[in-house]
């Protein structure tokens, strides 16, 4: 039923232009990567009159020239599709130039990719969201490998100024159904056209090196995984940093936050299964409005996804061995999580203030203290960490009884004065991970996984990995006391150390918590 | 079961004179002491508490824990890793009954869970560059003799990419007149990079 220009939207326009967009969507979901361009939804079209679905967006972008009015509507569809597999081979003739250009790149710039991805992307066009991406971007940029994945738009960029500028856009934009469009960064992944190149290079290098089985960081090696055998790996996980620090369990959105740290959080359903239950999926559910729309008209939706496998099959001797999901942070209550988050942030407020004394408060007298790295040949990270290794208490490498001894540090006193020494740290509190392992009545034992930044000294501005394992007591004023804290460093310099400087939700905490006061410090058990 | 010296703090000195300092094994299960299997962590008796109710223990009493605790962790990683990758059925008589696993964010919680669990794994290959130890103030143990264990290294996994991993454990001690038998109360394994696995 179409309406004369000038009337506002009705109700019925807009189940209409819902359907189209389902249908659009559903096409983007079981074509291939290089999907048509042009039969989507454009920002203008709720300017159009005529509510035919099929007609949506025929007027825009489309080179091929289309005549909806002489054809009758059950056929239309039909010219719908041909349209279609006509741009998917102009769509795939303009790829591989697009991808030779940026092939062209030297080894450096391995690592620096950054895959984009925007939320229940498939519901927009690709050249529409482009264009509004540029709009309001303050960098030009080169998309490479646009393409859907289920329910997700994503490609690839190449500059990390970029992949920051783009993700400042998040929440700057909107729809034409008024939504925000939230834009997520990963630093992780190669474009498949940039590894293809990549591999006949490389190919042999590699697989001398897995061979003769050298302490390479595998995970510097984009593609390992060809070499590995058969990979349990699921497919279209996201990677590390900005999505794997959301990535925690699904009780555990800590609530020690801002007001407006809260904001970015709004929205999001922890536990809402998305149609394909991937991580993304399931964290970024933006407005369960959009899936309802797309059940109503196609319900088997939900099937053909589940159908889809997950990855490649494991092979080997034990194919019906699998390892089991990773998740995230592991707390076991709800309370548990709040004291151990409460006193992490805490902590790290004091850490990171430019003046550890403040942390007396926070150790048992006789404490103790010890700190390993562990590093890998050809790591870059090496220099950084060499400050670190006259104090490395690795008791496999170190023999001696004394100096296993000496290196333990033992009371606070001795633990603090320790800790102030070392350089002042920035940590990034937003995308840690949390294993609260062992508790009784009297112990609380927990292991934080993160980065951190140097902010002074020579290695100003590295970022380092840490796994911190502390071992608690019940403090006054429903505090923990620390009695043993053990800290492993380890240098990282892959670019998922920089994603922890992208999280969403900033790491400025309120300065409201007080650090541990004197008369705290003498409540503590002596 | 091995049985050490008594006078295991002189013994330690000779046997860490007869180890060069720096030795990296390829394998950390290969221990050149051992000639037979073993299934049980075991070192030698512990001292006896000093009788004292001030929780300020002296130096010597210190000293003593940590040497103490530095040699079952060594003995504990060489049985565990080995045992893991070489005789997994066994794996789980390493725990206490109660004990728990979380395991790259699941928990899996007493020794059937642990048998099930173990059993599902793929075969492993552990390889473990680094081991720290603290022996846990008695404070949050109640006196129950416990050792903090961290340790990190490379796995590989049958079917699946190598990772990294870190690893802690608390081995909690069973005392008997002749001997100390420590068992795991508590693991906690990630792989370092969990997040793309």
């Amino acid at each position: 039923t179409s309406q004369p220009s000038g009337h506002t939207m009705g109700h019925s326009d807009q189940v209409v232009r819902r359907r189209a967009r389902c249908w659009d969507m559903y096409q983007r979901r079981f074509s291939s990567v290089s999907q048509p361009v042009n039969l989507g939804m454009h920002s203008s079209s709720h300017q159009q009159q005529d509510g035919d679905a099929a007609m949506q967006g025929a007027h825009v972008e489309s080179p091929v020239r289309y005549t909806p009015y002489a054809i009758s509507p059950s056929h239309r569809r039909g010219s719908f599709l041909k349209q279609d597999q006509t741009h998917v081979n102009m769509e795939r003739e303009q790829k591989p130039s697009e991808r030779r250009v940026e092939v062209n790149r030297p080894q450096e710039t391995l690592g620096s990719w950054f895959k984009i991805t925007i939320p229940f992307g498939i519901k927009y066009n690709e050249k529409w969201l482009l264009n509004l991406l540029q709009n309001k971007c303050s960098v030009s940029f080169i998309p490479v490998e646009f393409h859907y994945e289920k329910m997700n738009a994503t490609f690839f960029v190449e500059n990390a100024s970029i992949a920051s500028a783009l993700k400042n856009v998040s929440g700057e934009i909107w729809d034409e159904d008024n939504e925000k469009i939230s834009i997520f960064v990963c630093p992780d992944g190669i474009p498949d056209s940039v590894q293809r190149e990549l591999k006949s290079e490389k190919g042999e290098q590699v697989k001398l090196a897995v061979n003769q089985q050298q302490a390479l960081d595998i995970q510097k090696l984009p593609i390992y995984s060809d070499f590995m055998t058969c990979d349990t790996k699921r497919a279209p996980n996201p990677r590390k940093g900005v999505a794997a620090s959301l990535n925690v369990h699904e009780d555990n959105i800590p609530k020690v936050m801002s007001s407006g740290e809260m904001d970015k959080w709004k929205g999001i359903e922890p536990g809402e299964k998305c149609v394909d239950r991937s991580p993304m999926c399931t964290t970024f559910l933006d407005n369960s409005n959009n899936i309802n729309s797309i059940l109503e008209l196609f319900p088997k939706l939900l099937c053909l996804d589940g159908q889809q496998s997950s990855g490649p099959t494991p092979c080997g001797l034990e194919a019906h061995k699998r390892l089991p999901t990773c998740k995230g942070s592991f707390f076991g209550s709800e309370m548990l999580k709040n004291l151990v988050l409460q006193f992490l942030k805490q902590y790290y407020l004091t850490y990171d203030s430019g003046d550890r004394q403040g942390l007396l408060g926070a150790y048992h007298d006789e404490a103790c203290f010890s700190l390993s790295i562990s590093f890998n040949p050809g790591d870059s990270a090496l220099s950084i960490l060499f400050k670190y290794f006259k104090d490395n208490r690795n008791i496999k490498m170190l023999q001696n009884p004394y100096l296993r001894g000496q290196l333990l540090k033992h009371t606070k006193r001795d633990i603090v004065d320790f800790l102030s020494a070392l350089p002042k740290t920035q940590h990034d509190l937003s995308s840690i991970l949390v294993d609260m392992w062992y508790q009784t009545e009297w112990m609380l034992c927990f292991s934080v996984n993160g980065v951190f930044k140097e902010v002074e000294g020579q290695s100003q501005g590295s970022v380092l990995a840490f796994t911190r394992t502390f071992i608690t007591t019940p403090g006054s004023n429903s505090s923990l006391c620390i009695v043993n804290d053990e800290l492993f460093l380890r240098g990282t310099s892959h670019p998922r150390t920089q994603s922890a400087l992208f999280a969403l939700v900033p790491t400025s905490f309120s300065s409201s918590m007080p650090a541990f006061s004197q008369e705290q410090q003498k409540m503590m058990p002596s | 079961m091995r049985k050490f010296r008594s006078n295991w703090s002189q013994g330690d000195r000779e046997g860490y004179h007869k180890r060069s300092g720096y030795q990296e094994r390829a394998h950390t299960s290969h221990s050149s002491r051992e000639r037979w299997t073993r299934e049980e962590v075991v070192t030698s008796p512990l001292p006896k508490h000093a009788a004292t109710s001030s929780l300020m223990a002296t130096s010597v009493d210190f000293k003593t824990y940590v040497d103490q605790a530095c040699r079952a962790a060594e003995e504990f990683v060489n049985i565990y890793y080995e045992t893991m990758d070489k005789r997994r059925r066994a794996l789980s008589r390493l725990y206490l009954e109660k004990a728990t696993l979380i395991w790259n964010g699941n928990a899996v919680s007493g020794l059937d869970a642990l048998n099930n669990f173990f059993d599902t794994l793929p075969s492993s290959e552990f390889q473990v560059n680094m081991l720290d130890c603290q022996p846990v103030h008695e404070q949050a143990t109640q006196s129950q003799t416990t050792v903090l264990v961290v340790t990190s290294g490379t796995v590989k996994f049958d079917g699946n990419k190598q990772h990294y991993f870190n690893q802690n454990f608390l081995l909690t001690a069973q005392s008997t007149p002749n001997n100390t038998v420590w068992k795991i109360a508590s693991d906690c394994f990630r792989f370092q990079d969990w997040a793309s696995s």
